[in-house]
């Protein structure tokens, strides 16, 4: 279903993003005002226009906007923002502002890839545990924490010793079952799993590449997408995250250090994608819960609202997309960024451009949709 | 506030706020507090375990500046801490830090260099299980808490073995699980017997002395006191922790001030207010000084709901202009008091 | 095997976290009812001391966050003597499903599971009074933004439909009488509160705890007409009047029956609720008398009903946790634990929303189905845990130089549990323990890799199926 052979990697950075220190208003001397400690210095920054620049931290992410790739979706929100991570961020994975969502919008969006669930990789989140975003009941979703051991008795380190208690598992789980429903439904349960990370193991023996990721988790999460994607088993939705950009102190050395992490990692992965020819089939979005206070604390900033998010692909129009939010006082929504976005503008473009799916039911509801998928 | 004949104690300031990153500004789950080259306030970060990586000490002074930080992630490698518990300059301005996991008093330069370390587990000389507590005198010699082996050691500035005394029991000399210890002027060393609820005194060679405080609630008594200091008249100050209050003991182990907590914002919470006032509009229509219901009313619950008292204060140390500091782990935070 | 063993280790892996063997044979001792009686009737429990854990984790200590606080109330299940106190507060927590998320207040939920342990056997009227008056809940469902001027029926809605009567039961106006009579219920400080609690702040010196407070001028003290009554009704008076309700105590009996004793409610489970309405009635809404017609019923005891749910994730690692012998003192790595909990689908304090988690068959998906298995299988293989160490002494007992494998799987399910497995399972784990090669004794004891070699079965056999069901 939807647009096959075309996928979408998710960044989740984790924590809340300050939006001014990654596309910084440098040519905005209300920006240093508001910011007299945590600024990005003006010439310092990468600019992309008269005013508006990126952190230096992102310069792999400007050299793929200078090639077009990028489309940085400014003032990106929803109304009533909220400036707890763990809500806000529920309201990001379920689409659902106004109340408390149970599926995430990516899980219905493997759900209508893959209707029968056929393919129980169609979404692979790399991390431990399942994001909301995935959660969909019934739809299968691997979350892989290490590619090399995943799968069942990481523990075990000796390969024959390992192979014995698989067999022996495939024993127990795969055999005639009985009357009971339950046992049943564990022994298939098993069973798929077990298959799932047959398959899923295979990945890194089958990739070959010219990068070389660097030894951060956020890099080696994406290696470990980019050689699932590559090994073709039908993975359409992928999800990472890295962080924690929850950054009320200390902000300019830690975000300087997780902005060089993530950029590299996507810079690198775009890198792959083009060495394999593969760059036009994939979209990476990155986004934040939420962004942060313009006014500094002295150290770093508090929880804000009005953030960015980045869509990069060969297929993506480049470009600034949105309203970079005013930053004069009379513009402040409760001392933070207005939004003028609802995320769900990109979500449905994404859907619907992208995957060729009606993205209505997924984020529940109609949203304007922006133009930077090349058609 | 609490005067006697010869002593009072005046609060002065609060420096600290909470730090949820892994560098800058603020403290971690603070655990002990020292007083280094030109009046400089270290702070040493336990951290919790989401943000371990970052133990680390922090440096600041009186005037709420914060100068620089160091530390070298969790774990057993040189330099690195993974439940440091507390610190001592020595004599020749050089840092120690006891840490009780990974059984080790590592010695670092006030810059943060690491000089030396020593210590593993076992229950021999110069082994421990569970150091803790740490003082030094003025000719350099340190004496430990070694927790769970509930004794004292004592070394030199180096780290060689001198003697230790004391063993797992409730009579005099004997321990349960010690953790601060502290020195007066003629290095008799007060120990606070952490799990007999009581401190006790020794000579430098491990002679019971005397013992402070019982079991409860009442003035006179602890609960699970946590460490204990010692001014220049002789008053004992001791960090009543179960009882989430400090304690002065005069010389002759009465009572002379009780002190319950009186946090005032430091410069970093107000930056933080200045730009956050949506909090502090309603702020400043409560009541942080709350009546709570029978059910949570015991130190810990109240402590929990009334900010400015002390809540887990884990340390207490005096420096050399009487000032007096009080560590809250569990806020963040540093209280100032003056002794005159 | 005995039928009182396997009945008690029935009993106990309901009524607890499952049980040691050394446990079973003292709960034996007892016997079967005297045990239910003293399960309902527990007392002060033995548990991990506050003082110890506070010492060690700062983490804990604080409650600033939600895996230290969870590793905190793990701590309690680990360790307690009383473990049907722990398994019912998990019950209310999982019925009254309240969740950090919102209140980004962790110490508000320990209090509230306190006053679980407190209030959760005795009078329903009691406990939902409580309720009423718990600040994480009033937060977590509004009520601190239920006014006289303007009412929020959030809680007033979700009393009646998921706390106690079940929809269909009563009318829309009710949900408005009930909300009116719930009005001025709120927490201390609700307006500063409810600010730290949206954005999360722990901001300048960390999280400040809560309290309940009443506030008289902010209470609808009109007449109010609530499921045919009519008074100035108050919050306790709609509680008096919600559990005389029969739809309550068919509510609470399901309820009750179904994270006790069996997923799927069958005829003769009907009439087991039916027994357990009645004892509703008769003990004046008493819980512990409910659990006791429950516990004593000829259903619960009969083979049909064991192993007829499947195990919650929680229960699954605190029951595999205790089995092996972890974590009774203080522990590095425990806020792990909590972790575990939250990837394979139920992160304690967590619940994802009101409704609390999907239970029976829904707990299981393929990934947290390899998290079960993983954690379980590391958990139990490891030789060096205490509680391993006493199944492979008591597996070795009787024999002097050779155990065969069929003897020896039979002797590890046996100890384990008793574990009934099916004939695939005990075949594969046959194989399984055939492939370790033969297993020598010396004196009636494992050498070294002989107990690696029978951990290494305990672990295979914590990854079947029949591991999952309690």
């Amino acid at each position: 279903m939807g647009n096959k052979n075309k996928s979408l990697v998710v960044v989740q950075l984790s924590g809340g993003n300050d939006y001014l220190n990654t596309v910084v208003p440098y040519g905005d001397d209300e920006y240093y005002d508001f910011r007299k400690t945590v600024h990005i210095e003006q010439n310092k920054v990468l600019p992309i226009d008269k005013v508006y620049g990126f952190s230096p931290h992102l310069a792999p992410i400007k050299r793929l906007y200078d090639q077009g790739k990028v489309a940085v979706i400014n003032g990106i929100g929803y109304d009533n923002p909220n400036r707890s991570h763990f809500r806000s961020m529920d309201i990001w994975h379920t689409a659902q502002p106004d109340e408390i969502g149970t599926e995430g919008w990516l899980g219905r969006v493997i759900r209508d890839l893959d209707p029968t669930a056929e393919n129980v990789l169609t979404g692979v989140n790399f991390g431990r545990g399942l994001p909301r975003a995935l959660g969909v009941r019934g739809v299968p979703v691997a979350s892989v924490g290490n590619l090399d051991t995943y799968g069942l008795f990481p523990d075990i380190k000796d390969e024959s010793a390992k192979k014995l208690a698989l067999d022996a598992f495939a024993h127990m789980y795969g055999g005639v079952q009985g009357k009971d429903p339950v046992l049943n439904f564990l022994g298939q349960t098993g069973m798929d799993a077990l298959k799932g990370a047959d398959i899923l193991r295979t990945a890194p023996q089958k990739y070959s590449s010219a990068i070389e990721y660097a030894a951060n988790p956020i890099a080696q999460g994406m290696k470990s997408i980019a050689q699932v994607l590559l090994a073709d088993f039908g993975t359409r939705v992928f999800y990472t995250q890295h962080g924690s950009f929850d950054t009320h102190s200390g902000e300019i050395l830690t975000h300087a250090k997780l902005w060089d992490e993530v950029s590299g990692a996507v810079g690198d992965f775009y890198d792959d994608m083009q060495e394999h020819g593969r760059e036009d089939e994939v979209v990476v979005m990155i986004f934040s819960e939420f962004g942060r206070r313009i006014k500094d604390n002295g150290s770093g900033t508090d929880h804000g609202s009005g953030g960015v998010a980045f869509i990069i692909g060969g297929e993506i129009k480049g470009g600034m997309y949105g309203q970079y939010p005013s930053i004069k006082e009379a513009d402040h929504l409760e001392g933070d960024l207005h939004f003028n976005n609802d995320f769900r503008s990109t979500y449905s473009t994404v859907v619907e451009k992208w995957f060729g799916l009606d993205p209505v039911p997924i984020v529940n509801g109609h949203f304007e949709q922006f133009d930077f998928v090349n058609a | 506030m609490v005067i006697t004949n010869t002593t009072s104690i005046k609060y002065l300031k609060t420096i600290g706020i909470v730090n949820n990153g892994f560098n800058g500004r603020g403290f971690a789950n603070p655990y002990d507090v020292a007083i280094g080259p030109g009046d400089n306030i270290f702070v040493l970060n336990r951290c919790d375990p989401a943000r371990r990586n970052a133990i680390r000490v922090g440096v600041c002074n009186l005037d709420e500046e914060y100068l620089y930080e160091f530390g070298y992630g969790f774990g057993d490698g040189d330099g690195q801490m993974m439940l440091p518990v507390a610190m001592a300059f020595d004599a020749e301005g050089r840092l120690l830090i006891t840490d009780e996991h990974t059984n080790r008093i590592t010695i670092y330069s006030d810059e943060g260099e690491v000089l030396g370390k020593w210590g593993q587990k076992g229950e021999s000389e110069g082994e421990f299980n569970g150091p803790a507590g740490i003082a030094t005198d003025s000719s350099g010699t340190v004496y430990i808490c070694d927790q769970r082996n509930h004794r004292v050691q004592k070394y030199t500035a180096d780290g060689m073995f001198l003697t230790q005394w004391g063993s797992q029991g409730t009579g005099p000399g004997e321990f349960n699980l010690p953790w601060g210890l502290g020195l007066d002027a003629e290095d008799n060393v007060y120990v606070a017997d952490w799990r007999n609820d009581r401190v006790q005194k020794f000579d430098s060679n491990g002679h019971h002395l005397k013992t402070i405080g019982d079991s409860g609630v009442k003035q006179e008594q602890l609960i699970r006191p946590s460490a204990v200091s010692i001014d220049q008249s002789g008053n004992v100050y001791v960090a009543d922790w179960g009882n989430e209050r400090l304690q002065v003991f005069n010389s002759e182990g009465k009572v002379i001030a009780s002190l319950r907590g009186e946090a005032t914002l430091s410069d970093w919470a107000k930056d933080f207010f200045e730009s956050n006032p949506d909090e502090m509009e309603t702020r400043e229509i409560s009541d942080l000084n709350p009546d709570v219901p029978d059910h949570l009313n015991d130190p810990y619950h109240i402590s929990s709901q009334t900010e400015p008292f002390f809540w887990g204060p884990v340390s207490v140390r005096i420096d050399d202009n009487n000032r007096l500091y009080v560590v809250e782990s569990n806020r963040h935070r540093i209280q100032i008091y003056e002794i005159e | 095997m005995s039928q009182d063993v396997s009945l008690m280790a029935h009993l106990m892996r309901r009524a607890g976290f499952g049980a040691t063997r050394n446990e079973l044979d003292e709960y034996l001792s007892d016997g079967y009812e005297a045990t239910v009686d003293k399960l309902l009737d527990p007392g002060e429990s033995d548990h991990m001391p506050d003082d110890l854990i506070r010492r060690y984790h700062v983490d804990q200590s604080e409650l600033r966050q939600l895996d230290g606080a969870g590793a905190y109330w793990l701590y309690r299940m680990l360790t307690t003597s009383n473990p049907l106190e722990e398994k019912l507060a998990l019950f209310w927590h999982g019925l009254f499903a309240t969740g950090y998320a919102k209140l980004n207040q962790a110490r508000a939920l320990l209090n509230q599971i306190d006053m679980f342990r407190k209030y959760g056997f005795g009078s329903f009227r009691d406990l939902l009074v409580e309720l009423s008056r718990d600040p994480a809940m009033i937060l977590w469902l509004d009520n601190n933004e239920n006014h006289k001027e303007a009412i929020n029926e959030n809680y007033g809605r979700e009393l009646l439909e998921l706390f106690s009567m079940g929809i269909g039961n009563y009318s829309e106006d009710d949900i408005k009488e009930c909300a009116k009579a719930f009005t001025g219920w709120t927490l201390k400080n609700a307006e500063y509160m409810s600010v730290r609690a949206s954005k999360d702040s722990i901001w300048p010196y960390g999280r400040i705890a809560w309290h309940y407070e009443y506030r008289a001028d902010d209470h609808d003290s009109g007449e109010k007409k609530f499921l045919g009554e009519v008074g100035n009704f108050n919050g306790e008076d709609i509680v008096d009047i919600i559990v005389t309700q029969k739809p309550t105590a068919r509510f609470l009996s399901t309820r009750l029956f179904q994270y006790f004793a069996s997923d799927e409610v069958d005829d003769d489970g009907v009439q087991v609720i039916k027994a357990m309405m009645d004892s509703y009635f008769e003990s004046g809404f008493k819980v512990s008398a409910v659990l006791r017609t429950l516990f004593n019923s000829d259903y619960f005891k009969s083979e049909k009903c064991r192993y007829s749910r499947v195990k919650g994730p929680v229960e699954s690692v605190v029951g595999t946790a205790r089995l092996a012998g972890s974590y009774q003192e203080p522990t590095l790595d425990v806020h792990s634990l909590w972790a575990q909990t939250m990837f394979m689908g139920q992160g304690l304090l967590a619940p994802p929303t009101v409704e609390g988690w999907h239970e029976g068959v829904e707990w299981i998906d393929s990934g947290s189905l390899v998290e079960r298995i993983n954690f379980a299988a590391k958990e139990l293989s490891d030789p060096a845990k205490e509680g391993v160490q006493d199944i492979i002494r008591r597996v070795t007992a009787g024999y002097i130089d050779l155990i065969h494998a069929e003897n020896l799987v039979d002797s590890c399910l046996d100890f384990m549990g008793p574990i009934q497995v099916g004939a695939d399972t005990r075949e594969g784990l046959i194989e399984f323990a055939e492939s370790q090669g033969k297993l020598h004794l010396k004196n009636g004891k494992t050498d070294e890799d002989g107990s690696a070699q029978v951990a290494r079965l305990i672990g295979m056999i914590a990854s079947t199926r029949e591991y999952q069901l309690a």
